[in-house]
């Protein structure tokens, strides 16, 4: 292996775009292709993984089911970025149809569509992985020099004031006439250009998305990265990973090739509903393997304002109200966040015909809300022998932090001087003055196609753990029952964070990097 | 019309997601027991349910993917759902709203477009009965045909399944199309406009300035 400081010097860097093989690229029916690692997906576990993987002079290979889109051609449209940039063209959804689970599908994963929110792992969660799962080597001070490692890369930073959108300011006043705590969130962002489009990937690569930082940074050190390329099976010998193989599929869905790698060790971070799929599908790991699922069911609330707020302008996440976040005083926290207009009509129902009419034509005067919850790790991710199935129904021990967290939501709303706050809901509930809230919300009840969920945050279907029984990894990130087969994304989280979790794959997949042996 | 296969393919999928709860097996045991299909069970077929006026009329060429009965449930659903007449909203007329749901009904795979269809064919006929109008959805003045998506919207799961479905429907479609952006101050694409500079990948890390984490020597193939 050779020296990681003497590679920066020599390495070199494109100021712009990466090398990826795609499909277009692929002349033959059938490549066979070697390496010292694979590493399945390129989102954040996986681009982190190849990066410090690559500069201690491995051969590292990424293989990426999405395709290669460059900064340049991002169009700043969400519903054409659904269809270029998501996973099921961003209709990936549980059996019951009413949580969206909505993931990024392209190099550089879900990190090219986030919001760039950089929390690290709050010291309960790590409280609770060590209590509940025996993880006593992840505290606080031992992944601090891990937090720092991304933190620095990422130029994760506090927003300052004018990144605080309108919408972001009227609830900060909000929460502070509550007497909540409330703070500004750092981002994984330079020089934000206030386009409010983060979720359509970012456009002029102010995002320190995988696709700018990690992936062009393992590039430099020898790493290659294959696009279009699904991977179907981790392969095995004896107990060993020996590769794995998939189809390079291009854009319009045509089977280009069949691909099959050999290499001694292979890194899942396909995502934690993709990851147990391929594990399942190759008949690997224990009983663990798709269990214990959990994603942050998250409410949008919206409201209208007499104020216009422009929700689509400025930085689409600005503050954020921490008041909740321990278990012991709610367990949820709410993020302001900005939207455009598709997404505007499809989060609330305010009623037929003239109703509907009225709340887009106020479409200005809007700001939102969204809800996040430490939700308990109930759901279940199934390979069904042609399609995976995402089963989660939110608990009913899940239900009144819900609940919980909608009523506050809806009570900051009023007390930033919303005339009204649109229930999250198929029927149509609103809520427009305090004495008011219990009464409308709790007409909400926990059944399929009642609540209007979405999910940002999918995590651990391969969680590890100390105790077979209860864990697919153990506490370096290695399936149990195999060699040489490494989990390295948000599938590995034993609980889920409560928190985005961007900044704990990152740091999780370089600490599971350093231990690949 | 400013329409992609992507995004019609994108725009489709989430509209349709709820579907995902309408299985075939599904249907026949919330919906077709529920009052919606009552009329269903009892004739056996949807065949045997009212012929409406629409049934003559013709289908405008270029719609693809519709079926004629999914077309004048369509447009009849946009005239319910959208009356922004005499509003500084973008009149209907103006954004060819069903065509739009026909190109991201051509989008479905097909298994969800078959559910789509069913679910489509019991929203339209299900009316005859659900809340006696003893008339398909088509043919509903527009207070009943609001009454009928709000009675839906709190129904069995099916009924609010099928609510959403069609209202997404409709309503990306309308609002997808830039010349409804104006009225409500949307801004759309920007970066482009602005002339944001592009900043291009992110330097090298300085491993040397770095924090270590102690990693594991690895051995490379031979
Ligand atoms: C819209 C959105 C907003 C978000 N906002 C935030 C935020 O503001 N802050 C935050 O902390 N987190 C946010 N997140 C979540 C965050 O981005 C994820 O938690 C994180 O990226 C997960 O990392 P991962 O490596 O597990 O998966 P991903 O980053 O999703 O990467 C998985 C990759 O694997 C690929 N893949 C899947 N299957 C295969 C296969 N069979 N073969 C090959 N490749 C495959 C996928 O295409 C994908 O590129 C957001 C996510 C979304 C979708």
């Amino acid at each position: 292996m050779s020296d990681t400081a003497d590679r920066i010097d020599t390495v070199e860097m494109p100021r712009e775009g990466l090398a990826v093989v795609q499909a277009s690229d692929i002349s033959s029916e059938r490549l066979e292709l070697s390496a010292d690692v694979v590493i399945i997906g390129s989102g954040a576990g996986g681009a982190v993984s190849a990066y410090e993987l690559a500069r201690r002079g491995l051969d590292v290979l990424v293989l990426e089911a999405g395709p290669y889109v460059p900064s340049k051609d991002f169009t700043e449209d969400f519903t054409e970025s659904l269809e270029t940039l998501y996973e099921d063209h961003g209709g990936q959804a549980n059996t019951d149809g009413d949580l969206l689970v909505l993931q990024g599908r392209c190099v550089g994963g879900s990190t090219v569509v986030n919001g760039c929110v950089s929390f690290r792992t709050p010291d309960f969660i790590f409280e609770e992985w060590h209590r509940d799962y025996g993880l006593t080597d992840f505290t606080p001070e031992s992944m601090a020099p891990y937090f720092e490692r991304v933190e620095r890369n990422l130029s994760i930073q506090e927003n300052r004031p004018h990144e605080i959108a309108r919408h972001s300011m009227v609830l900060s006043e909000g929460a502070r006439k509550l007497g909540w705590s409330v703070k500004p969130f750092k981002r994984n962002i330079r020089e934000c250009a206030l386009t409010g489009h983060c979720l359509s990937g970012c456009k002029t690569e102010r995002k320190q998305s995988m696709l700018v930082t990690y992936l062009p940074w393992a590039a430099a050190h020898g790493a290659r990265i294959h696009s279009d390329t699904r991977v179907d099976k981790v392969l095995t010998e004896n107990g060993r990973a020996v590769g794995v193989e998939g189809r390079v599929v291009d854009r319009t869905g045509r089977h280009v090739a069949d691909i099959r790698v050999t290499a001694p060790r292979v890194i899942m971070a396909a995502g934690a509903v993709q990851t147990p799929v391929i594990l399942q599908r190759s008949g690997l790991g224990n009983d663990q393997v798709g269990r214990n699922f959990a994603c942050h069911p998250s409410f949008y609330v919206g409201a209208r304002y007499p104020q216009p707020i422009h929700p689509w302008r400025g930085a689409m996440l600005g503050v954020y109200v921490d008041e909740f976040m321990h278990p012991d005083k709610g367990g949820f926290v709410l993020e302001v966040g900005g939207l455009g207009i598709a997404e505007l009509c499809m989060i609330n129902e305010p009623g037929t015909g003239k109703p509907f009419v009225e709340y887009m034509q106020n479409a200005p005067h809007m700001a939102g809300i969204v809800t996040l919850i430490h939700d308990h790790n109930v759901g279940e991710i199934r390979w069904q022998g042609d399609h995976k199935a995402i089963h989660y129904q939110l608990s009913d021990k899940d239900f009144p932090s819900m609940m919980a967290s909608l009523k506050a939501a809806v009570r900051m709303h009023l007390a930033a001087g919303a005339e009204e706050v649109f229930l999250p809901s198929s029927e149509a509930l609103s809520v427009t003055r305090e004495a008011d809230i219990d009464r409308q919300v709790d007409k909400l009840v926990n059944k399929p196609q009642h609540l209007r969920m979405v999910s940002y945050h999918p995590q651990g279907s391969c969680r590890m753990g100390t105790d077979p029984a209860h864990s697919a990894c153990d506490p370096q990130g290695r399936l149990r029952g195999v060699e040489g087969v490494y989990v390295a994304d948000a599938s590995l989280l034993p609980s889920s964070l409560i928190v985005n979790p961007q900044v704990t794959v990152y740091a999780l997949a370089n600490y599971v990097a350093d231990r690949v042996t | 019309m400013t329409s992609s296969p992507e995004s019609d393919r994108a725009a489709a999928r989430q509209a349709a997601a709820p579907m995902a709860a309408v299985s075939r097996r599904r249907f026949l045991k919330t919906a077709l027991l529920g009052t919606a299909g009552l009329a269903v069970v009892a004739g056996g077929t949807f065949a045997v349910l009212r012929r409406s006026p629409v049934d003559g009329m013709p289908v405008p060429d270029g719609i693809r993917h519709l079926s004629h009965s999914e077309y004048h449930l369509f447009r009849r659903a946009a005239e319910v759902l959208l009356p922004v007449a005499g509003t500084p909203l973008t009149a209907l007329q103006e954004v060819p709203v069903v065509a739009y749901i026909d190109a991201m009904i051509g989008m479905l795979p097909a298994h969800l477009r078959k559910d789509v269809g069913a679910g489509l064919a019991l929203f339209d006929n299900a009316a005859v009965v659900s809340g006696w109008h003893g008339r398909r959805f088509v043919d509903l003045d527009d207070a009943a045909a609001v009454a009928y998506f709000d009675r839906w919207s709190t129904g069995n799961v099916i009924q609010r399944t099928m609510n959403a479905v069609i209202k997404q429907f409709v309503y990306v479609s309308y609002w997808r199309d830039p010349k409804t952006w104006p009225p409500v101050e949307f801004d759309g694409p920007v970066s482009d406009r602005w002339g944001i500079a592009y900043l291009g990948n992110a330097p090298l890390p300085d491993e040397s300035a770095l924090p270590q984490t102690g990693a594991q020597t690895v051995e490379s193939r031979p």
